[in-house]
């Protein structure tokens, strides 16, 4: 029975120190809340609805992460649209855009737009410029 | 003297912790105020900030209106807005430079800048082609808007961190000063506990001195003990109420079958070492008077023994002393600087006189003077706590006031000393600045005077 105990002993031990060693759990990586084909509506989240749409995701970064005077300079590559404007979900990268509203970045979502002078032109805005209509 | 330190250390101890509690009291109220005027500052910087995004807003919407109606209503509206906004914006500004908000006073600048940009790359043109729709100018307006969008969100959070910052240290206040209260108050109760118990053992020694000095001076002062032929009557106060002795002595002691030892005297001097100098005076007294009956010879011994016993020269005795016939009613007397002796016949009061200087001061001779007494005269002797006796107003009463009172007294022993003690108080209200002794001799009739 000695015996037995001490021949176990080694394996008690393993498992008890196998009680505080802990795998870390690794970051999901972010997800977009909108998907490819969602239909949406363009509404702006501050207090003028209207949204600047970007003729590419990487001037709707820089806009959002430049100086006041940088930021003026890239005007020329946006277009306004109404608020209300309907667009279809073509692409979306998620926390692409630094954001000044929120801690979270911004996902950048690419659109077609449905209506409006823009209609069939695709731009980029950013994730809380838009609405869900239909998924 | 350690007793006295002790008792102003430990009060000065109990003062000064009550002292600092109240100060700190007072502190963290001032303290307090500080952080609410300060808090009710950011609050109104706070709201002024709201004021001025309603106004930026209001700015907007009239640039709107006009340029979908053309109306000049809005124009009005839009530069009455515009005034309003500069006015709010100086306001704040000042608000937060009072403060010393620098930050928030910085993104005020910013958004200042911002709207009067805004004025100049969107507000003119429009202003100056309401009929143009101008893609450009729209988008430049949502630029602005957005921009100052942020800059007021960035505002806010200023503001809201100085407002958190300031309830927390006022937290950390109010957490400190509780602290600090509490560590004086518990100081001050253990001082306030320490000091009763001073007190307390204080009292508790005074007590057992006072009642040793009480039976010392039951064993030294006199009685009026009687004497043939005669009333006597005596009383005693101390002016150390507390103590219940003094530096005043009298005593009545028979020499024999027919002769009786009359004392009174007043020691320079209070308490218990004046105490025990009596008992010497009136033992001393009571030796020589055994061996020598002239009151002058008994004094001058006297004198001779106390200057040789007391080393301190600063101490020094009047004393009167008589020696009585209780049958023939002679009285022989002496008087080393004391001259409040009386003898009253019917009314009349007549001071005795000194005979020879204070006792311990010099070697001078006394002399010794007899008077015949009649039954019924009152021979009073007192100390200078009669005659020095004080009004409130400080007047004395002297000699003159002390024979009147004398005059005016009881024809009986006791009751006459015990009316001269009443008296007395009255006069001082309780308060008595010396100590008072008083010897009454009343030879009585019935005795066969031979004189």
């Amino acid at each position: 029975m000695r015996k037995l105990a001490w021949a176990l002993l080694p394996l008690i031990l393993l498992a008890l120190a196998g009680t505080g060693h802990k795998t870390p759990v690794p970051t999901p990586p972010p997800q977009c809340e909108l998907h490819q084909g969602d239909r949406i509506v363009l509404y702006g989240s501050g207090d003028d609805p209207d949204v600047l749409a970007w003729d590419s995701r990487f001037r709707l970064r820089s806009y959002h992460a430049a100086p006041f005077d940088e930021a003026e300079q890239l005007l020329s590559h946006a277009v306004l649209e109404a608020a209300g404007t309907r667009a279809q979900v073509v692409a979306c990268v998620a926390g692409f855009v630094p954001s000044h509203s929120f801690e979270t970045p911004e996902d950048a979502v690419g659109i077609m737009i449905l209506s409006g002078p823009e209609k069939g032109i695709g731009k980029w805005v950013i994730g809380s410029d838009t609405r869900l209509r239909r998924r | 003297m350690a007793r006295v330190t002790g008792t102003l250390l430990l009060t000065a101890f109990l003062l000064i912790a009550l002292a600092f509690a109240v100060l700190g009291a007072f502190q963290t109220r001032e303290s307090m105020a500080r952080t609410f005027a300060r808090q009710s500052q950011i609050q109104a910087a706070q709201t002024e900030l709201e004021e001025l995004l309603r106004l930026q807003i209001d700015e907007e919407n009239s640039l709107r209106g006009y340029s979908l109606t053309h109306d000049s209503f809005y124009v009005e509206q839009y530069t009455a807005a515009a005034g309003e906004f500069d006015s709010r914006e100086r306001q704040l500004r000042q608000t937060l430079s009072s403060q010393g908000l620098i930050t928030a006073q910085r993104l005020v600048d910013q958004y200042a800048g911002l709207q009067a940009r805004w004025r100049a790359a969107v507000a003119k043109p429009v202003l100056a082609h309401p009929t143009q729709q101008l893609a450009e100018i729209d988008k430049r307006n949502k630029f602005f808007s957005d921009q100052e969008a942020g800059v007021v969100r960035t505002i806010r959070a200023e503001l809201a961190g100085q407002n958190d910052v300031l309830g927390r240290s006022t937290q950390a206040e109010l957490d400190r000063s509780s602290y600090v209260r509490a560590f004086w108050l518990l100081l001050f109760g253990l001082l306030a506990i320490l000091f009763n118990a001073f007190r307390s053992r204080l009292y508790r020694e005074l007590e057992e001195e006072r009642t040793t000095t009480e039976i010392l001076q039951r064993a030294f002062r006199s009685e009026a003990i009687p004497i043939p032929h005669c009333e006597v009557g005596g009383a005693y106060v101390s002016a150390s109420s507390h103590l219940a002795v003094g530096g005043d002595v009298y005593d009545v002691y028979r020499l024999s079958s027919n002769l009786a030892l009359l004392l009174i005297a007043d020691v320079s001097g209070k308490g218990v070492d004046a105490a025990v100098l009596t008992a010497f005076i009136k033992f001393t007294i009571r030796a020589i008077a055994l061996r020598r009956r002239d009151p002058a010879a008994i004094l001058s011994e006297f004198n001779t023994s106390f200057s040789q016993a007391v080393e301190n020269p600063y101490l020094f005795v009047s004393m009167w002393l008589g020696i009585l016939d209780t049958e023939t009613f002679v009285l022989r007397y002496a008087s080393a600087g004391h001259d409040s002796a009386f003898i009253r016949r019917s009314k009349n009061v007549q001071q005795l006189p000194v005979t020879g200087p204070i006792l311990g001061v010099m070697e001078e001779p006394f002399e010794t003077r007899q008077t015949n007494m009649q039954a019924g005269d009152l021979l009073v002797l007192t100390t200078d706590g009669l005659t020095e006796a004080r009004t409130r107003s400080g007047r004395q009463l002297l000699d003159a006031g002390a024979m009147d009172l004398i005059a005016k007294g009881s024809e009986h022993a006791q009751e006459l000393a015990d009316g001269l003690v009443t008296s007395v108080r009255a006069l001082s209200r309780n308060r008595l600045r010396d100590d008072l002794a008083i010897l009454v001799v009343r030879p009585l009739r019935g005795a066969a005077p031979d004189a």
